[in-house]
């Protein structure tokens, strides 16, 4: 037993970071949420690449690094802490994650190269209007035409989309709900920003009328390729909150430690010492939930489902407490839009009810406890 | 990174779990028979197991240690006693006596033939500790203790006592503070049980008058007391960080089962949507604080000391210990009350570590105890903030100065 970083995992988030912390500075996030183009650098892509980290999780052969959750959560994090603004979750553990689990052998080969290369992005449409993250909600049709399926219907929140050149898309064929690549320039569809209060990120809905799906995997079986991809989706942008938390506690402590009220730095009140010492507790137990659930999804622990859902629901919350908690503990300068602190703080809120929300996890694992023991 | 148990630690689970079957009682009616059961513990290697073999441990690592407290929480077996002795004084002479000091005390702390308390807290010295004002007078072959001690656990059943009293008045009030080790039988030493909001007496009052401690009973040197105390209060929030989870887990489980039962508007509280979120919420922070057990026993097992890591440790299991009743009491309802006439199938089956009480009502009061003792939530929030994200000391009146 142990629940601690190897050598391997430790260099690994320091190159990271250092690479962020040179590429990716507030100046650049904040260059890119004003961007009018795409809303990421193509420069720091191309680095990413270069670096490994754009096929970190998938198999050598496929032009990626072979690494785990663990190393793939603890990337997520570090972009977390910088906001990094880019499609990197949506190609790397969306598309690409889907597609190592669901895909033929000859759309593995197409496209995660490609994904681990830079050369192509991907993402994936999994929400529709209802906000039912059940794979069996699914309203989006799929009809059969000739060698290919025809799709109709419309997807909201498709992270970077507008960029994407491949979409994972559940739909609903006679089979059942099944999976669809889609080329979201293709004709019949139509991708329309919808703008939210992270910047950072930036949605997409995607309405599709008659589009053209390929075949992912068997008709009809979506389902647990998607449930496998919602859980490791909810650890990876646990991750990114659990980054964005430690971020906001950081520049809280550093603040109080700086800042004067009545004579004296705040930091030595115990309103606020306190405080920051609850947010560090957090941001701690955070850490142990995303990386015990990134661990048990990648050995395939006996409790891993059961994980995915504890770490979802625990970081949810969590991270909007730290983050609003370091608002807090800044008064007014922390609600300016200069000030950094925002950009962290609207990341995890963003995150926050994607993959299910707490109380989604919640009752999954109560579900869950309910149908073991009444084995 | 590799969360699953060593081969090695596996089998030694096994084995411990044999052992237990094998060897538990049934039931414990009197301090003898947990002492006879303490002392079986001890003979097959399974307390005291982190103490140097020198000093009669086993040198066992903390994963076996932490492993041998869980089988036992799993089985529901009887806690051994003395805990404090064990846990806390013996570690303290290991560390700071002399060899005589050794010599005489360890064996029968392991044994639970000579019994601990410890006397730290005073009432006008509780989470202001080094404001204690039991004093001892240097009579030149021995001390003179005069004071009133508060909050002493196993106070009624111990035989010795580790002390702290001030010797030297003159002094700022942390420097002012020595270490002894005191006999509690003798007529000096007045204990009194001390009746608790459980109804029940753990703790209780010790009042001294012109009680005598020899001089080859001090610990360290004069006026080092107040350190020797800090790494005193570090072994207390060691703690059973996997034995605890598996108590909890297994009053989880119990309080499922009555929200299966308990009715409310018709159907089982347990197909509420409001209960099931609660539940949901108290299961996800169970499991958060299994996976920050794992996490210090990973530090442990390489030799690092949490230090004021422990304060997180404590302050997250004690304040989620009194959420998790709370919550069992909303489910429960008057059911949960009850200290009598409990019916079979809400009685609580945990043997707790002061004894088998069996209620609801009994451990639901007990999670008051948690954020008060070994250092409120409050004084952990200090020392997080303090010494692990180094935020400014508050000016404090006392930093300077004697107590006279």
């Amino acid at each position: 037993m142990n629940f601690s970083f190897s050598e391997d995992q430790t260099l690994l988030r320091s190159s990271v970071r250092a690479a962020l912390d040179e590429q990716c500075k507030p100046a650049h996030v904040r260059a890119m949420m004003e961007d009018t183009g795409n809303g990421y650098g193509e420069s720091l892509w191309g680095e990413m690449a270069k670096l490994g980290w754009l096929g970190l999780p998938f198999a050598e052969e496929q032009g990626g690094a072979g690494l785990g959750l663990v190393e793939l959560a603890l990337v997520l994090e570090e972009m977390g802490r910088a906001a990094y603004p880019g499609p990197y979750f949506a190609s790397v553990v969306l598309a690409g994650l889907g597609l190592q689990a669901g895909g033929r052998a000859d759309q593995k080969e197409k496209w995660l190269p490609a994904i681990a290369s830079g050369q192509a992005r991907g993402t994936a449409a999994l929400l529709e209007d209802s906000l039912d993250w059940d794979p069996a909600s699914t309203t989006t049709t799929a009809t059969k035409t000739g060698a290919g399926w025809s799709l109709s219907g419309v997807k909201r929140f498709v992270p970077w989309a507008h960029v994407a050149d491949v979409a994972l898309v559940p739909a609903r064929a006679p089979e059942g709900v099944s999976l669809f690549l889609v080329d979201p320039r293709a004709a019949g569809v139509t991708v329309t920003p919808m703008v939210g209060i992270d910047l950072t990120n930036r949605w997409s809905e995607v309405r599709l009328d008659g589009a053209t799906g390929e075949l992912v995997g068997q008709a009809g079986g979506a389902g647990p390729v998607l449930e496998g991809l919602l859980r490791r989706a909810a650890v990876g942008a646990s991750a990114e909150m659990l980054g964005a938390a430690r971020r906001c506690l950081d520049m809280s402590v550093g603040y109080v430690k700086v800042r004067e009220q009545f004579g004296q730095l705040i930091g030595s009140f115990q309103a606020i010492r306190h405080r920051c010492a609850e947010m560090l507790l957090e941001v701690e137990k955070a850490h142990s939930a995303v990386y015990y659930a990134a661990w048990a999804l990648g050995a395939g622990a006996e409790d891993a489902t059961m994980a995915a859902s504890v770490c979802k629901s625990f970081v949810s919350e969590a991270a909007r407490q730290v983050c609003g908690d370091a608002i807090q503990v800044h008064g007014g300068i922390g609600f300016t839009w200069e000030y950094d602190l925002h950009l962290y703080f609207k990341r995890a809120k963003a995150l926050e009810p994607l993959y299910g929300d707490a109380a989604y996890h919640r009752e999954l694992l109560i579900r869950g406890q309910v149908l073991h023991s009444d084995k | 990174m590799d969360l699953n148990y060593t081969a090695e630690d596996v089998i030694f689970r096994k084995q411990v779990r044999a052992w237990l079957e094998q060897n538990m009682p049934r039931q414990i009616r009197n301090l003898d028979e947990r002492k006879a059961w303490h002392r079986r513990l001890y003979e097959a290697g399974y307390l005291g197991m982190g103490w140097p073999k020198e000093y009669g441990g086993q040198g066992a690592r903390p994963m076996e240690q932490a492993i041998v407290a869980d089988e036992m929480a799993r089985a529901g077996a009887p806690a051994p006693t003395n805990s404090l002795g064990v846990g806390i004084v013996g570690p303290t002479i290991v560390v700071h006596g002399t060899d005589a000091q050794k010599r005489r005390y360890l064996r029968k702390i392991l044994t639970a033939e000579e019994m601990w308390c410890q006397l730290y807290s005073e009432p006008n010295a509780g989470s202001d500790l080094a404001a204690l004002r039991t004093a001892a007078e240097d009579k030149g072959d021995h001390f003179l203790v005069n004071g009133q001690k508060i909050w002493t656990s196993g106070g009624a059943i111990a035989d010795w006592g580790l002390l702290l009293a001030r010797t030297d008045p003159s002094v700022a009030k942390h420097k002012g503070i020595s270490c002894f080790l005191m006999n509690m039988r003798q007529p000096g030493v007045d204990v009194r049980p001390l009746k608790q909001i459980t109804g029940s007496s753990e703790f209780c009052e010790v009042f001294m008058t012109n009680a005598r401690v020899e001089k080859d009973n001090q610990i360290g040197r004069l006026g080092e007391g107040w350190g020797i105390a800090q790494t005193t209060l570090g072994y207390e929030r060691g703690g059973r960080a996997l034995a605890r989870i598996t108590t909890y887990a297994s009053q989880y489980r119990q309080l499922m089962d009555a929200a299966r039962r308990l009715k409310r508007n018709g159907r089982p509280i347990l197909d509420d949507a409001v209960t099931r979120q609660k539940l949901g919420r108290i299961w996800t922070d169970l499991e958060v604080e299994r996976y920050g057990a794992l996490r210090v026993l990973t530090m442990l097992e390489r030799g690092e000391h949490p230090g004021a890591g422990g304060s997180l440790t404590k302050l997250s299991y004690s304040e989620f210990e009194k959420r998790f009743m709370e919550l069992a009491e909303e489910i429960l309802g008057p059911y949960g009350q009850l200290t009598d006439g409990v019916p079979a199938e809400y009685r609580l089956e945990v043997d707790t570590a002061v004894g088998d009480h069996g209620t609801w009502a009994y451990a639901f009061l007990w999670s008051r105890a948690g954020t008060i003792y070994a250092g409120s939530s409050e004084i952990q929030k200090n020392v997080i903030g303090e010494r692990i994200l180094g935020l400014p000391k508050e000016s404090r009146a006392d930093r300077v100065g004697g107590t006279r």
